[in-house]
């Protein structure tokens, strides 16, 4: 049974104006580092209360820095809360940036291995699953080489496969499934409906308000750090629509 | 910290294919493969040797065992702190995607300099029994036991290292110079007896590093244990900085993330 749970979740950052401190700058500008370089505070989410049970579809939608990313990444427990609790039960499969968690000096056939260990899945798991997932990603003779040869779109192939054939209970998608090709995000999305008959999370991040309706039922509009929105997709992304005032977003 | 460990346990397919993966781009597409990195140490001794020989006139079947197998210790320190800078700054992609235990990624680090310090060590047991004959095997227990404390104390440090680093990018600049320093402040090269400043001789005694090496050699090349002075010593700082490290662990495993 997977579930997640936010209450009053908050999360800050604290990062540096410049780059980041080197001893001897420590040293050398001891004194005036705080005004030169000062530590300055990112709200990133704020007072964010969300229940998800079994089987439900969300997409997250917002404008950039809105907090999007950082709310999967808090659900995939790489963040915690700095403030509220967060609870999040079930076997978590993420696919965020689109480098992240690829070996690049390793052929495409190892880096399933990692990305399956990295995901929890077993060794034994791993040698039954590797056919099937390079047969779903399509990549063939590609895989033999290293990932540093990968284009954007045959990265995101490999990462999707590895991460749904994995099993997991909730899926966490951060707005890289459209670098894969037509014939393929009609593949992924095959999966992901077929996925979601298990009765398993999916939370999706996007800025394609056509592939929204297509991917889930339940949108959450995240503003500044903030819930702007929680409901039916439709009715979340008319509002949204509405906020923004491009309705030529729907049409493109 | 029981439960700590056993969840580094649980993740052991991954960590163990990455230290697999490491090694395989180290020793590959070379003819001489795993013989190749052994090049330098073994270069070193030779030529350290041969001055020696020359300047001290001393006998070449005592000097060169104990130089490679002083080298070959000190290789292994410096990768667990130089290396260890690294430990948790190339591991971004995986802690920005998945909560594994931080430890995991000095880990990979530190195995890889093992493995590579324990072919090293054949080598030197080979050399040893070329040289002196098989008259003075090696001390097996004193051995296994110095090689594991080698290894809990590398780990330690690549766990510091890699949190030190996070904080002040500059630390591996820092410590290659230090370890320059610190290659001629510790008895790699010359024998601990020969130097007679008592400054020098201090600062030899007190150098933290110099147990470790001695914890090795001792057993490995005089086929003696180590003795309980040093043993006691090397034993004291992998606790001391064992414990920094557990310590650090627990505060930063939260935090790191935000600071990569």
């Amino acid at each position: 049974m997977a579930s997640i749970e936010l209450d009053r979740a908050g999360l800050t950052f604290r990062v540096r104006q410049q780059h980041q401190l080197t001893f001897k700058e420590y040293l050398l500008k001891g004194m005036f580092r705080q005004a030169r370089n000062p530590l300055f505070e990112v709200r990133a989410l704020q007072d964010v209360s969300l229940r998800i049970g079994d089987g439900e579809r969300v997409g997250v939608l917002g404008s950039n820095g809105s907090g999007k990313s950082t709310l999967l990444r808090l659900l995939a427990g790489v963040y915690h809360p700095t403030s509220g609790r967060s609870t999040v039960e079930g076997k978590v499969s993420s696919l965020f940036e689109l480098a992240l968690g690829f070996e690049m000096e390793a052929s495409g056939w190892k880096n399933i291995r990692f990305r399956g260990y990295l995901q929890g899945e077993s060794r034994e798991g791993i040698r039954r699953k590797a056919s099937e997932i390079a047969e779903f990603s399509g990549l063939g003779d590609f895989l033999k080489i290293p990932a540093r040869y990968y284009s954007a779109g045959m990265m995101v192939r490999l990462a999707f496969s590895t991460a749904t054939a994995i099993e997991p209970e909730i899926l966490l998608v951060d707005e890289v499934l459209g670098a894969g090709d037509l014939a393929f995000q009609q593949k992924a999305k095959q999966r992901l409906s077929e996925m979601m008959e298990q009765a398993r999370i999916l939370v999706v991040v996007s800025h394609d308000l056509k592939v929204l309706p297509q991917l889930c039922e339940r949108g959450l509009w995240l503003d500044k750090g903030r819930v702007r929105a929680d409901g039916p997709i439709a009715d979340v992304i008319a509002a949204y629509v509405d906020q923004v005032g491009q309705p030529a977003a729907v049409a493109a | 910290m029981w439960a700590y460990l056993v969840a580094v346990w649980q993740c052991r397919n991954f960590w163990l294919s990455l230290v697999v993966n490491d090694l395989q781009l180290r020793y590959r597409r070379s003819v001489l493969g795993v013989g190749w990195s052994l090049l330098h140490p073994l270069a070193w001794t030779l030529v350290m040797g041969a001055v020696f020989h020359e300047i001290f006139k001393q006998p070449i079947r005592e000097l060169l065992p104990y130089l490679l197998c002083g080298l070959v210790c000190w290789t292994y320190l410096t990768s667990a702190f130089l290396q260890g800078c690294q430990s948790y700054i190339q591991a971004e992609n995986y802690i920005r995607q998945h909560p594994l235990p931080l430890a995991v990624y000095p880990l990979r680090t530190v195995l890889g300099a093992m493995i590579h310090f324990l072919i090293a060590v054949v080598l030197v047991i080979v050399l040893t029994a070329a040289l002196r004959g098989v008259g003075r095997p090696p001390e097996v227990f004193s051995l296994l036991l110095g090689i594991c404390i080698f290894f809990l104390f590398g780990w330690a440090v690549t766990i510091l290292a890699g949190f030190v680093n996070i904080a002040f990018r500059d630390t591996q600049h820092i410590m290659e110079v230090v370890f320059q320093i610190l290659f001629y402040l510790t008895p790699i090269i010359y024998h601990r007896e020969y130097i007679t400043s008592r400054y020098v001789g201090w600062v030899l005694d007190h150098n933290p590093l110099a147990p470790f090496v001695d914890l090795i050699r001792e057993p490995l090349v005089e086929g003696r244990a180590p003795s309980l002075a040093c043993l006691g010593a090397a034993v004291a700082i992998t606790l001391v900085t064992g414990l920094a490290a557990a310590i650090s662990l627990g505060y930063q495993q939260r935090r790191v993330v935000f600071y990569l």
